[in-house]
């Protein structure tokens, strides 16, 4: 395999957009980390969002503020949520 | 063309059953609803089977609830890949199971699931069906109480009288949670009827299909029907039943509406 190794939370986490937005017959392998997650890509939409914040929040004990102008970045690819994940966890620990 | 006549189902409604099909846990073809027919009987619900849907790629099937798969699975085959067919949507019960899931959410003081808070409607599955199928026509999402079927049937019926050359009625439950036992006695396990409905044309036209005049009497002062006159599955189940073995006629009586179905064909 060429494609870098995915880390532990980024499995992680492609499961839990897999078993939040029952998308059957997809594996976390199907949802490489750098994969766009909305539009052309795995085609999620603002619904799928929404839904997945809500689970981010209940899984990670993280707050993401409705009202986050980086949310879309942060919501980008399943790498750069797991980055998000940590940054808040951390964050959490600091604070 | 003449020009469509009103339609009164005191008077008896024309109509012709062109397609049906139907899905329950364990039945999913029609020699399984043929032996089911015969000799009806319960099946076991309590695994959640749900039909696969195949025909939607995963994107287009991760909204759908059991109910809504139960819908589509049965609707999907009679509707014709370039045809716009009016939708009337049956189902006495709706999505129980999400509103139940959402009631308990709120009881743990959790945020709600914008996905099932947005699919509890009672009109959703209307609206994913003219999603997926491109379906721009008039749709409606009944509810009613034990015969439900029948207005449903009306409605599509109505359907036809107002120009319509076909339309499609799907009657679908789910078995509810245990927590509704004591109130929802009327759905022995999930179900899903769809009837193609169609116009009775000249007997020369001899095609598949059956023809039958569904007539509605009512009287607002019947006495109350006894439980052993009600008819003892689900009216939609009943009448494929009676379909399927060809009875001529059966009647279904619910509260003070006596629905007498006639086969003419």
């Amino acid at each position: 395999m060429n494609a870098p190794a995915s880390t532990a939370l980024q499995q992680e986490i492609a499961q839990l957009i897999i078993d939040t937005l029952n998308l059957e017959d997809l594996t976390p392998a199907d949802i490489p980390p750098e994969q766009p997650l909305f539009g052309q890509g795995l085609g999620l939409d603002s619904v799928d969002a929404l839904e997945l914040a809500l689970a981010l929040q209940k899984r990670y004990a993280i707050r993401i503020a409705s009202d986050d102008k980086d949310a879309r970045r942060h919501f980008a690819t399943v790498a750069s949520l797991a980055a998000f994940v940590e940054t808040q966890q951390q964050a959490a620990c600091a604070g | 063309m003449t020009a469509p006549t009103p339609a009164n189902p005191a008077d008896g409604l024309a109509l012709r059953i062109e397609q049906w099909r139907a899905w329950a846990p364990g039945l999913e073809d029609v020699a399984a609803w043929q032996a089911w027919a015969a000799a009806p009987q319960m099946r076991p619900d309590a695994e959640q089977a749900q039909p696969a849907c195949a025909f939607l790629p995963t994107m287009q099937r991760r909204r759908l609830s059991r109910l809504a798969r139960m819908t589509m699975d049965v609707a999907w085959p009679l509707c014709g890949e370039h045809e716009q067919l009016p939708f009337v949507f049956g189902s006495r019960h709706g999505e129980t199971p999400r509103t139940y899931a959402l009631l308990g959410e709120i009881v743990d003081r959790q945020p709600l699931s914008p996905t099932q808070f947005g699919l509890s409607v009672h009109n959703a599955i209307a609206g994913q069906w003219s999603i997926l199928r491109g379906q721009r026509g008039e749709s409606v999402a009944l509810a009613g109480e034990a015969d439900t079927f029948e207005h449903a049937v009306l409605e599509g019926a109505m359907q036809l009288a107002a120009g319509a050359s076909a339309a499609l009625v799907v009657v679908a439950e789910e078995s509810p949670h245990s927590a509704y036992a004591d109130w929802i006695t009327d759905v022995p396990f999930s179900y899903a009827v769809a009837l193609r409905l169609g116009r009775v044309a000249p007997a020369e036209d001899a095609q598949d299909g059956s023809d039958w005049l569904l007539r509605l009497r009512s009287s607002a002062h019947a006495p109350a029907v006894p439980d052993a006159e009600r008819c003892a599955w689900p009216h939609a189940l009943d009448f494929l039943r009676a379909l399927l073995v060809r009875e001529s006629s059966l009647e279904h009586v619910w509260k003070t509406r006596q629905w007498n179905w006639q086969r003419t064909r």
